[in-house]
């Protein structure tokens, strides 16, 4: 019984302040007088039943009163509106903000491949291996529960129906192995998905479609399985749909396609060339299905002795005696497959910045609260002299601190959303990829919930406790002139608008720095106007033609487009200029003598191709006309290398003269090219063969594609059409785009993040600026009895206005120092990433343009911010001041 | 009190019409009050005190009853009285102390 009583005083004591105070000792005694009866008459029970109804009783009354402070909070609010504005657009840009960034980079480097039942158990190989590689792979049942083949950011071109005069569309894929879905784990939303056993080489063409894809190339039709698909020209059977949100795996851009590596060259010019037996022709990822209990460290040791294994076949593989890792394996179930070191890297840099945007609208916060607190000193001091307690003044200034917040959490949700909406609706330049699906799910809801209810209570208690501890006397005479001892140099407020300040500085800089290393590194520069150049291919054995009829045709039409005065000048190669290469599909080259092998890309070019793209060789020749018409590559066929693969080749000095060879045959360096920025902005090592009759008699895949210059791009197109026309009418040109088009599309990625740190930057300025103007707004409306008196004193306008900017620009200065050392580390890790990106992001930390330009944009909007209200306070009338006062 | 913001009490909650009911003979103390209703309902319906009093407090937050002082000078809350509908609103009752 007694401790019973205990508990039932303690639970009578909890109650709310006024409710104690009207009738606590009433409650109390009335407690213990039934607890007496009870005990002897209902025993137990009933007095659990007591302590029970105190409990209820108890939440009850929280509830009643919180339900109190936010009525009382919202007529406050009410009749402020445009602190309540403030502050709602102050948190709804960084809670906005902050959703955002949450919701893409957490797709992108921390939520599973949707759909993909495996996702956890899923590796893959940081380079591409051949297909026999993978079949070696798969042998090993102990180790790996299977082992796919993918081909990534394969385009097609794909007509709806069987009728080939349907115009296709060009569509983003993957050649995969038709076991890729039974390892990832994927059940299809209809139909069916590949098989081992149902898809075999020689069967009928069947490809796979996405949900995407589904919908909005065939609006949802029901009957899409089993309809035809002309793929490449070719006829081929829609089998299955992916379920919805699956766009692939190994891949940043959204697969709509998927075709097994079962279907013929005609339908997938990249499995030409017999490449599925080529086991040194690394063209594909792998995806490989761990079985469970197996660690990725045993998985990675057992695939290099393996590697190690097949490369002694391989002649030209590294010495023996290289006792280097020969595979380093990658965590493959997130949607981009990255070393364990650089996610982390990546996911602390973009949690940096969803800290500093969230500290600089927090600080905002709390220091427009602490300054309306100030207003309400003399409230507080009134209402704490008739008894109040200080704990319900807190609890009310927190419950207007959190309204703020949910309010603007919510302003931010619908901000985060209309950016994601606004981000997928962008015109992309035809050709580009579309972009992931981000949509946000409900994790980013309660993600914003959760942030925008600890924001409001978190800084919101500062100001609250601060605000209430008071001295009431002082309080009464002064009220809101009273200095708060948080207004002190170092106090609350100050420290609020100095950590705003440099939040706004960091996050400036690194979005700048971001913003020009992407403007600097992905630009692809030419001597000539990128307006002028056009590029179309042509494939006639594709097209039906037989090898003698596809040589002389070739023939002809390189007769035709050198005698033509309509173009200044033309070339011919097997891919586009300035080809995204990404280090895929590179062949071993071994140095002759020095015994040098390295991994890099063969492209095939005709005669004056640098000529034509305006590039000066910094030494030896370029292929010529002989080049071309040799008929097969008896002794050493002439080489050009980029000065990157010439300097890992030979380092020890000039390449030109010197020999190499590969798998098939060998050469001898006859030039030296500068190295070029790729489309994406890479610079890569490269190898240039020439174009041979050979190639004439079987295309490579993708067939022949002629570059050409005039004095427009559309002329230059218009003129090789023409001149394909008067040699062969019959035959159909593909892919004609201008180069300009062509660089569009490939730095499209590019761009997009340019926009995306752009408006990260812009967004923080737009809060600084927001949350600077209120804040000093306030300040000066405080003292306005102080600058009243300064003025009847004798205190010149210009006086009170160098009063006013001076504590602005002091505490600028203060946040200033601290946003340059916070952004110089950040700047650290952000390099570390920028390695990832190699050359196409060129970051320099030490851009004068950013280091000088960023404070002093900032230091302008302190200015001005300061200067407004200063001004204002300029014009006052010290007599009507101080009346009012 | 007028006639519009009575009805818009009713029907009274079980509670507020047994602790009225027992003002109804006069001014009370809670105690008092708990012992009355339990014997008005014979027993059935038992106020505890946290119920009681925060019945009590929305009554008169409501204006349906009001307080009275104490006498003795002793520092308690007064008993209360129901707000008699005859009465002009506003007028206090006599005061009894406390039991």
């Amino acid at each position: 019984m007694n401790i019973s009583r205990v508990i039932y005083q303690k639970l009578a004591r909890a109650f709310p302040h006024e409710f104690k105070m009207a009738f606590g000792d009433d409650m109390l005694r009335a407690g213990e007088e039934s607890m007496r009866q009870l005990s002897k008459r209902s025993g137990i029970a009933g007095v659990l039943s007591l302590l029970w109804d105190a409990a209820l009783r108890l939440l009850m009354e929280y509830w009643a009163e919180i339900r109190q402070d936010t009525r009382y909070a919202l007529r406050g609010l009410a009749k402020s509106p445009g602190f309540a504005l403030v502050g709602i657009v102050s948190m709804g840009l960084g809670i906005g903000l902050v959703t955002n960034i949450y919701s893409s980079a957490g797709a992108l480097l921390l939520r599973t491949i949707p759909g993909a039942a495996n996702a956890g158990r899923l590796v893959t190989l940081d380079k591409p291996v051949s297909y026999p590689y993978i079949e070696r792979f798969r042998e090993h049942q102990d180790l790996f529960a299977g082992v796919a083949a993918v081909k990534t950011g394969v385009q097609f071109n794909v007509a709806l129906g069987e009728r080939s005069t349907t115009k296709p569309e060009r569509v983003f894929g993957q050649i995969v192995s038709p076991d890729y879905f039974a390892v990832l784990g994927v059940t299809p939303e209809r139909g069916r998905v590949f098989s081992a056993e149902m898809d075999k080489p020689g069967g009928s063409p069947v490809v796979v479609i996405s949900d995407r894809f589904w919908r909005v190339q065939l609006n949802s039709d029901p009957n899409a399985v089993g309809q035809p698909l002309r793929v490449n020209g070719q006829q081929a059977t829609i089998i299955g749909i992916t379920p919805r949100r699956f766009e692939g795996a190994l891949t940043l851009n959204p697969a709509e396609l998927f075709v097994p590596t079962t279907v013929p060259a005609s339908l997938a010019p990249e499995l030409a060339d017999d490449v599925l037996h080529q086991p040194f022709a690394q063209q594909f990822q792998t995806l490989i299905g761990l079985q469970p209990g197996v660690m990725q460290e045993q998985a990675e040791a057992a695939l290099d002795g393996i590697v190690r294994q097949l490369d002694k076949g391989d002649v030209n593989a590294r010495p023996q005696e290289d006792h280097g890792k020969r595979v380093t394996l990658l965590s493959a179930g997130t949607r981009v497959p990255l070393p364990h070191q650089a996610r982390a890297v990546a996911t602390a840099f973009f949690g940096a910045l969803m800290v500093i945007v969230l500290a600089i609208a927090c600080l905002n916060l709390a220091t427009m609260l602490l300054a309306r607190c100030a207003h309400r000193r003399k409230e507080f001091a009134i209402r704490l002299g008739v008894g109040a307690s200080r704990f319900r003044l807190i609890r009310q200034m927190v419950t207007e601190g959190v309204l703020l917040s949910v309010a603007g959490g919510g302003a931010g949700l619908v901000l985060a959303f209309t950016l994601l909406k606004l981000n997928l609706e962008v015109r992309k330049p035809a050709g580009a990829p579309l972009s992931p699906d981000l949509t946000m799910d409900w994790n980013a809801i309660l993600f914003a919930f959760l942030l925008s209810l600890i924001c409001g209570v978190g800084f919101s208690l500062a100001p609250a406790l601060q605000a209430t501890r008071t001295h009431i006397a002082p309080a009464l005479k002064e009220g809101a002139a009273l200095q708060l001892s948080g207004y002190g140099r170092f106090g609350l407020r100050n420290l609020a608008i100095a950590g705003q300040i440099a939040g706004s500085l960091m996050l400036l800089l690194i979005t700048g720095f971001l913003v020009l290393g992407i403007l600097n590194g992905s630009h692809v520069r030419t001597s000539f106007d990128q307006r002028t150049m056009g590029f179309l291919s042509v494939d006639p054995v594709r097209d039906g033609y037989s090898p003698e009829k596809s040589r002389e045709f070739l023939e002809k039409l390189d007769e035709r487009l050198r005698n033509s005065n309509r173009i200044s000048g033309f070339t011919l190669a097997a891919q586009p200029p300035f080809l995204m290469t990404d280090g895929e599909g590179g062949v071993p080259l071994v140095a002759d003598g020095t015994r040098v092998q390295r991994s890099m890309t063969e492209l095939a070019i005709g005669p004056a191709y640098f000529a034509t793209l305006g590039t000066k060789l910094l030494g030896g020749r370029e292929f010529e006309q002989r080049d071309l018409l040799e008929a097969n590559g008896a002794g050493a066929a002439p080489l050009v290398l980029n000065r990157k693969a010439a300097q890992a080749l030979f380092p020890d000095g000039n390449a030109i003269g010197r020999r190499v060879h590969d798998s098939r045959q060998n050469f001898q360096v006859v030039g030296v090219t500068p190295d070029t920025r790729d489309s994406a902005g890479a610079i890569e090592p490269l190898a240039y063969l020439s174009l041979t009759q050979r190639d004439f008699l079987q295309p490579p895949p993708g067939g022949i594609t002629i570059i050409a210059r005039s004095s427009s791009a559309a002329d230059a197109l218009n003129a090789v059409r023409d001149e394909i026309g008067s040699v062969d009418p019959n035959l159909m040109s593909f892919n004609a785009q201008t180069l300009s088009e062509y660089l569009e599309v490939s730095r499209y990625a590019m761009r997009s993040a340019l926009r995306t740190y752009g408006g990260i930057g812009l967004f923080g300025l737009i809060l600084s600026a927001v949350g600077l103007s209120g804040v000093t707004a306030y300040a000066v409306a405080q003292r306005t009895k102080e600058i009243g008196v300064r003025m009847v004193l004798g205190a010149r306008k210009t006086q009170v206005l160098r009063l006013v900017l001076r504590e602005g620009l002091a505490l600028f200065a203060a946040g200033s120092v601290v946003g340059f050392l916070g952004a110089a580390a950040l700047a650290r890790i952000l390099s570390s990433i920028a390695n990832a990106f190699g050359d196409a992001l060129q970051m320099n930390t030490n851009d004068p343009r950013l280091l000088l330009g960023a404070p002093l944009l900032l230091a302008g909007l302190g200015l001005v911010a300061c200067y407004l209200p200063a001004r204002k306070a300029m014009k006052l009338d010290p007599v009507q001041t101080l009346r009012q006062e | 009190m007028t006639k519009q913001d009575v009805v818009a009490y009713i029907p009274l909650k079980t509670n507020w019409f047994h602790i009225l009911l027992s003002l109804a003979a006069g001014e009370q103390h809670g105690y008092g009050i708990m012992q009355d209703v339990l014997e008005q309902t014979t027993g059935k319906l038992r106020l505890w005190p946290a119920t009681l009093y925060g019945a009590i407090k929305r009554l008169i937050e409501a204006g349906l009853i009001e307080r009275t002082a104490g006498a003795g000078g002793r520092r308690r809350p007064p008993p209360l009285l129901p707000a008699n509908p005859s009465r002009p609103p506003g007028a206090r009752c006599r005061v009894r102390p406390s039991e």
